[in-house]
């Protein structure tokens, strides 16, 4: 009979601990239960690494990850037209979509670093009360080293370089609306002699280049590489490292902009939005898209380039996106980052539109 | 006891139509006041939008020759595909109705399918085919017809080609089901009174499809009037008709009064040309009946 008492107390004992463990592994596993966190970003390549590198962690917590696909512009016309309701929790915003217009229409709310360890890795400058730096992205000239050989044209250096009979019709341009087009405009019009408030050497420029297109999607990019439409084209070096994996022998240049630059710097950076209701996840996912794995991994597939330092360090070792992007911090600072403040949107895509259809 | 039957079964129709008539006056035509309404007030910038009656988008749109350029093209556009879709679809259209073998069910069966892939894709093919190193390139470039690659990206011929290959298929089906309806024994009748075969299509096929053709016109027209898919990418970012213009003017520039100012004026185009189609078509036929 005691016998048994023990034998009881023994398995009682276990079951309590036991319960008590898986307890404790419930409640860790469980911190994100039945939340479903809605990110509004890109299909194909950058969704699918969220959904390889982010979502497994998430749902290891107990939550689900959604996407609502689309440009930023089209989401932040999702935003608009919801007068701030968003159907997301987190929102990919561009350089060119400025903070002040989210923030004076109650459109986000503020990051809370206290739990962001990544942070740590990032630069000033790269994350403030409303927003933090998710990646960048350099625009350059990618060109097909083959055709140039084979047509005697040299490497260029600038965009006026493309300016060539050789390559009439053979040069594509991102059209003003692609995710880098208001970037790459800047540019032109920097090296052509003007800036954001004198856009018209810019669009001079653009009219002598002669383009086959004006893109509107960066895989369109690499589809003319492959089909021999285009030996040229202005678009962030991300895409030549996809031609280049593809298969096209390609080069980027990081053209001379005046005296002092060297490329264009483009940021993408995450936001909150003000209706979320999952801050907790929103901020932890946050964090995450700066953990050094998940950047380096990222940039190797996508071709941008990290925020996060430890992963733009390692990036250098991976001699593709060595030879195509700058990696050196000071060569990053020296890259053309257009002001948006200056900028009047609306004048912009008026005189581009009037300018690229010849009237 | 039967007048009493017959009036049950109109009724029952009329009901069968409510859903019908429902859905197009709240979804389409609900959707088209929205725009039409907003297009009366003032962009403020930034997505807002003015709380006063205002014109000046109207006044912008018809007095600025890029607006009115590009209306110009919409139509241009449309008009030459529109076109060349009945130039090419009507003999595939009578060869089918025409045809006895068990082919022509499955050419029609091949155009359906052909019909409802989705437009990207078709577009996208196009852009492949006509590519430098594409194969219509290859054969015009060894045939010794070009010097160097045709294309058609970033050109109105490119536009054009890209809406006949969306309407060509619903084009070939329209005019397929106007020339079921016409007897074989009026082209035999015609051929046997001595009409050569040119003659008996012209006076005979001709007149009589013209309703049809009529009908399946102004549809292939609406369709490329509407159509953004093949402007936006043959157009290569360079041919602007007005669904690409409200494109931008919605994601881009925010300005939703504006983009609903095009949107109006696109569909009173549509409707104007629509109504002189019908308008035209019924004199001819009517000055026709006087002659007869």
């Amino acid at each position: 009979m005691k016998h048994s008492i023990k034998f009881n107390r023994t398995l009682l004992s276990a079951a309590i601990i036991s319960l008590g463990v898986s307890f404790a592994s419930v409640s860790q596993a469980g911190e994100f239960d039945g939340v479903t966190l809605k990110v509004a970003t890109w299909g194909g390549s950058w969704k699918e690494n969220i959904i390889t590198k982010i979502a497994p962690k998430f749902e290891a917590l107990g939550g689900t990850l959604e996407f609502v696909t689309g440009s930023p512009a089209s989401n932040l016309a999702k935003l608009i037209a919801g007068r701030g309701k968003a159907p997301f929790d987190v929102m990919e915003v561009m350089d060119s979509q400025e903070q002040e217009f989210f923030v004076t229409n109650d459109f986000i709310q503020k990051i809370d670093y206290k739990n962001m360890s990544n942070v740590a890795h990032l630069q000033e400058g790269q994350y403030n009360d409303w927003r933090i730096a998710s990646w960048h992205t350099q625009e350059s000239i990618c060109f097909n080293r083959d055709k140039f050989a084979e047509l005697g044209i040299p490497t260029p250096t600038t965009y006026a370089d493309l300016i060539n009979p050789k390559l009439a019709g053979r040069v594509s341009i991102p059209d003003i609306t692609s995710g880098g087009g208001m970037a790459n405009f800047g540019g032109i019009a920097h090296a052509a002699g003007g800036d954001e408030t004198n856009i018209k050497p810019g669009l001079d420029l653009i009219k002598q280049l002669n383009a086959l297109k004006f893109w509107s999607r960066g895989g369109e990019v690499v589809t003319q590489f492959q089909s021999g439409d285009v030996y040229a084209s202005i678009v962030h070096a991300g895409w030549c490292v996809r031609a280049r994996n593809a298969g096209v022998n390609v080069a980027t240049v990081h053209p001379v902009i005046g005296d002092k630059a060297v490329g264009v710097h483009k940021y993408g950076w995450l936001a909150i939005m003000k209706s979320s209701e999952n801050v907790k996840a929103a901020n932890w996912f946050l964090n995450e898209y700066n953990d050094a794995d998940f950047q380096l991994e990222y940039a190797r597939k996508s071709g941008v380039v990290p925020v996060n330092a430890l992963a733009l360090k390692a990036l250098s070792s991976d001699p593709v996106s060595a030879e195509m992007l700058q990696l050196n911090p000071a060569d990053i600072a020296r890259q053309l980052r257009v002001d948006y403040s200056k900028v009047d949107k609306s004048v912009w895509m008026d005189q581009w539109n009037r300018s690229v259809s010849g009237q | 006891m039967s007048h009493r039957k017959k009036v049950n079964m109109n009724t029952r129709w009329e009901l069968v139509l409510l859903p019908s008539l429902i859905f197009v006056v709240v979804l389409i035509a609900g959707s088209q006041y929205v725009f039409l309404e907003g297009s009366f007030y003032k962009d403020l910038g930034l997505g807002r939008v003015g709380t006063d009656i205002d014109v000046s988008n109207y006044v912008r749109f018809f007095t600025d020759s890029f607006y009115l350029n590009t209306l110009w093209i919409t139509v241009k556009t449309a008009a030459l595909a529109t076109f060349f879709t009945l130039i090419l679809g009507f003999p595939v259209a009578y060869l089918i109705a025409r045809m006895r073998s068990r082919w022509s069910m499955l050419l029609l069966a091949g155009i359906v399918v052909a019909t409802f892939v989705t437009i990207v894709i078709k577009v996208f093919g196009l852009m492949i085919i006509f590519s430098a190193d594409g194969l219509i390139n290859k054969f015009l470039m060894g045939v010794g017809i070009v010097d160097t690659p045709y294309t058609i990206i970033g050109n109105q011929t490119g536009v054009v080609v890209g809406l006949m290959h969306y309407t060509l298929g619903f084009g070939v089906l329209l005019l397929y089901s106007v020339i079921q309806t016409i007897p074989r024994s009026f082209e035999e009748a015609a051929q046997i009174h001595g009409a050569s075969r040119w003659r008996m299509h012209y006076r005979v096929l001709l007149p009589l499809s013209i309703p049809g053709i009529t009908i399946g016109s102004l549809m292939i027209f609406n369709m490329s009037m509407g159509a953004f898919t093949s402007a936006a990418l043959l157009g290569g970012g360079r041919v602007f008709t007005l669904p690409v213009l409200i494109q931008r003017t919605v994601m881009m520039e925010v300005k939703y009064s504006m983009a609903g100012t095009l949107s109006a004026v696109l569909l009173v185009t549509v409707l104007l040309i629509n109504l002189l189609a019908i308008i035209l078509i019924r004199r001819f036929r009517a000055a026709r009946l006087v002659i007869a």
